[in-house]
């Protein structure tokens, strides 16, 4: 009887692939970023091969594992600026046990790690939880503590790790060489596990639910200040991660290293990424290759001969510019709807 | 505790205080098997709070919920679901950045669990893989009551669940409310809207300031005798009355009018969805307007008060072309906005007065403090609208009739020609209600001119003195208030007849 000239709920005439690209467009714009950049940092460097692509990765690393640590707790609407203290304490205490140790002994200590990380870092989403104070005044406060326990557990840079663990962090027993394979590997089965795990499983998806809307998580019986703490239980594993990385490719640990300024880099890296600072939306898939570009500005510009006190100005604009272009497709999108 | 004899759902002495306001004195409420039970009181009464603890939102200050005889200690929502109740609250549930499909998942839910319900309401065509971001409220409603169904709760519990809902989408959930009853399962339903009341449901309880007052069968009964039960009797006279004085006073109005016009829309288009809107309003005027849910209302709102600008068209305001690029450009002029929806107006954790106050801030000369007429003028508007500011710390705190006369008494204070009226009464009670009617009267008889969407089709010829009915962007029917039916106004709304009485 009524007559409906629109269905608000058809799929509408628009065809899939469309819908994809609207949807993933941001994941797929930023690949296609990193691989345009490579291109053209191979056209600068005479000698481009297999070893520049392994310097890439393996040194991204860090900052993509500490990307996805981000990533997640801004997911389930949180922001931990801890991480980048995490990785240092992660890192220093590696040095600081693995040192002298056989390979099976590292890797038994990479994983306490890990999951000492994940419970010290849920802890702080309990307490955020409790104390109902901010979480970004919360992990500005954890963020000191890691970094003060870092110099606790290792005084002066030194420590060592095994040559099997450097290899599956960079592919070479000394930590340099030109083999990228087993870092992209790594990478992938974390961040394609971890994907897997927030896009298709009901406590994965309850992140999401969390940081898009609280209230309305809340009322279909999801446990938002549980979600909270898994968030970031996770992010302190992945910023382990980052930690024993960082170990696997200086084959050291160094507490001198300021963990706000790799916090921040985490935050500019989940922006360019396309995760919402505002939560529920993001993919930590595309925040891989985010990543890896917030690193990889560095040797670009130095390659065109710009001098890499300017690279931090190019960063500052990228950031600005991928937020007026998220806000003009917002903007768009809203127009249209 | 002794719950009666096979009763489903047993609630006693509930109470609920937040800070100074008590919201629930002493709640009773026993909800049979098989039964359609309505909950019914003015903005206030607690009925939104009952719902809420009974949903496990949180936990009540004293008294016990027994169901199916049993105590159940309603913590948190899933401890709710677990007991066999459902809900469906007036903001879905639903999570705007995840697709349908995944807000299933996270219930816990599969789609062949949803399937029968939304075949019932003829959603079955929908698309799993929208974002529930891109869905219109009204669908959001079904799309929650449909995944509340797929629990198969004993109870149901709908808080407002028609408000908003075109009359078909209505139909879908009575007949799935009958279904319900029919299986020997209950529903508990919150509606300002009387006629659905008694058409639907079998039992009532009646809740006034926070306290159980009545309990009774409802058939037989009228709608004259909930009114005096919900209000208590001295205030049914009261609005009785003043509604006599009302339809005095609009009979009378219904002329047309010689007074200038004030605002003047000229063929205002919008995309697809405003498709030629010309209109004129005088000064001293009410016109209301009528539309079924999305035919451009809110469009034409959006462009009226200079949140949007039109695709095409003009806008003249007193005779001068009004080309507004934000909201800010029409209240300059004098054309001010009462948005349906209270959150859009309000700074929730600030005080009413604050709230009061902030459209002044454009003009406030002597910065730091308010000069003492604008601290009157606040005073004046919190006097007029009788706001009860016990709760005013946070305007958040204030019921929901309460938030919305803050929304309307901010322009109050800082004065208008305009005053234009989305839904302004939506899930508001009856007394707040007719508060606001009168006081768009006599601004009305003050001088101001007023343009007025209603869902609540009865309440036009109350309150109005034109009519234009809405359909597909345009107007398709115009006439004297005084005269609109509720008939007529469905019909052309409808779009099932071009030209009216």
């Amino acid at each position: 009887m009524t007559a409906v000239t629109t269905d608000p709920l058809a799929s509408g005439t628009q065809p899939g692939w469309r819908r994809w690209l609207r949807r993933h467009g941001w994941t797929v714009g930023v690949w296609l970023l990193l691989g345009a950049l490579i291109g053209y940092y191979s056209t600068l460097i005479p000698a481009f091969g297999s070893f520049q692509v392994a310097s890439i990765v393996n040194s991204g690393a860090p900052l993509v594992f500490l990307a996805a640590a981000q990533a997640v707790i801004v997911i389930a609407g949180g922001i931990d600026l801890g991480v980048g203290g995490m990785l240092v304490l992660t890192n220093v205490t590696a040095a600081r046990f693995m040192e002298g140790q056989p390979f099976l002994a590292t890797l038994l200590i990479a994983v306490t790690i890990i999951i000492l990380a994940a419970a010290v870092n849920a802890g702080v989403g309990w307490i955020i939880n409790v104390s109902r104070v901010p979480d970004i005044v919360i992990t500005l406060g954890s963020l000191y503590f890691f970094q003060g326990l870092a110099l606790a557990v290792l005084p002066n840079p030194g420590g060592g790790t095994s040559e099997l663990f450097r290899w599956i962090f960079t592919g070479s027993r000394r930590g340099i060489g030109s083999n990228p394979y087993p870092a992209i590997a790594l990478i992938a089965i974390v961040i394609l596990g971890l994907a897997w795990w927030l896009g298709k499983t009901r406590s994965g998806l309850s992140l999401y639910a969390v940081g898009s809307n609280k209230t309305a998580a809340y009322l279909s019986g999801i446990r938002a200040a549980r979600v909270k703490i898994v968030s970031y239980a996770i992010g302190g594993a992945f910023a382990a991660m980052a930690g024993l990385a960082t170990t696997a490719i200086a084959g050291r640990g160094n507490a001198n290293t300021v963990g706000g300024n790799l916090t921040l880099r985490s935050v500019a890296a989940i922006v360019l990424g396309g995760v919402a600072l505002t939560g529920g939306i993001g993919s930590v898939i595309a925040v891989v290759p985010a990543g890896l570009i917030l690193f990889f500005l560095n040797p670009i510009l130095s390659a065109m001969g710009v001098d890499p006190n300017r690279a931090q100005v190019v960063q500052g604009v990228l950031i600005v510019l991928v937020m007026m272009v998220t806000g003009l497709i917002e903007w768009r999108r809203r127009r249209t709807t | 505790m002794s719950a009666p004899n096979g009763s489903l759902l047993s609630v006693q002495g509930i109470a609920k205080r937040y800070g100074p306001v008590v919201a629930l004195r002493s709640a009773d409420l026993t909800v049979q098997p098989g039964e359609i039970h309505a909950l019914l009181g003015a903005n206030g009464a607690g009925k939104s709070t009952l719902v809420k603890i009974l949903s496990g939102v949180f936990p009540a200050d004293a008294g016990s919920v027994a169901v199916n005889g049993r105590t159940a200690l309603l913590r948190k929502p899933g401890d709710s679901m677990a007991a066999g109740i459902a809900t469906v609250f007036q903001d879905p549930a639903l999570i705007p950045d995840l697709t349908f499909s995944q807000n299933l998942r996270i219930s816990g839910l599969a789609r062949d669990d949803v399937m029968p319900w939304l075949e019932r309401m003829d959603l079955a065509h929908i698309d799993f893989d929208l974002l529930v971001g891109d869905v219109p409220l009204a669908f959001l409603r079904l799309l929650d009551l449909a995944r509340a169904l797929a629990h198969r709760p004993q109870l149901l519990m709908l808080d407002e669940i028609t408000a908003a809902l075109t009359t078909d989408q209505a139909e879908h959930v009575f007949d799935v409310m009958r279904e319900w009853k029919e299986q020997g399962r209950s529903v508990l339903f919150i509606s300002h809207r009387l006629g659905e009341v008694l058409a639907m449901c079998d039992h009532a309880t009646i809740l006034r300031n926070g306290s159980h007052v009545a309990d009774f069968a409802l058939a037989g009964v009228d709608e004259s005798q909930l009114v005096t039960a919900m209000l208590g009797e001295e205030l049914v006279e009261e609005l009785a009355e003043s509604a006599e004085d009302a339809a005095v006073e609009t009979g009378t109005l219904t002329k047309a009018f010689d007074t200038p016009v004030v605002l003047e829309a000229r063929d205002l288009r919008l995309r697809d969805k405003v498709n030629g809107i010309s209109l004129e309003l005088h000064k001293g005027e009410i016109l209301g307007l009528a539309a079924l849910e999305g035919q451009g209302q809110d469009q034409l709102f959006q462009v009226l008060s200079g949140d949007h600008r039109p695709s095409s068209g003009e806008l003249l305001v007193n005779g001068k072309r009004l080309n507004a690029r934000s909201p800010y450009d029409a209240i300059r002029n004098g054309v001010v906005f009462v948005p349906a929806d209270r959150q859009q107006a309000l700074l929730p954790q600030r005080s009413v007065r604050e709230n009061l106050t902030t459209p002044l801030y454009n003009r406030v000369r002597k910065w730091f403090t308010l000069a003492g007429d604008e601290a009157d003028r606040v005073d004046r508007a919190v006097a007029r609208l009788d706001i009860d500011v016990r709760a005013g710390s946070q305007a958040q705190r204030l019921s929901g009739g309460n938030q919305q006369k803050v929304t309307v008494g901010r322009w109050l204070a800082s004065g208008f020609d305009i005053l234009l009226c989305f839904d302004p009464t939506r899930g508001i009670d009856i007394q707040t209600k007719a508060q606001i009617y009168d006081l768009l009267r006599e601004l009305a008889a003050a001088g101001s001119a007023v343009i007025l969407y209603t869902s609540e089709l009865r309440e036009i010829p109350l309150v109005c003195d034109r009519v234009l009915v809405i359909y597909n962007g345009r107007i398709v029917h115009e006439q004297d208030a005084a005269t609109a039916t509720e008939e007529i106004l469905l019909t052309s709304a409808h779009g099932l007849e071009e030209a009216g009485a």
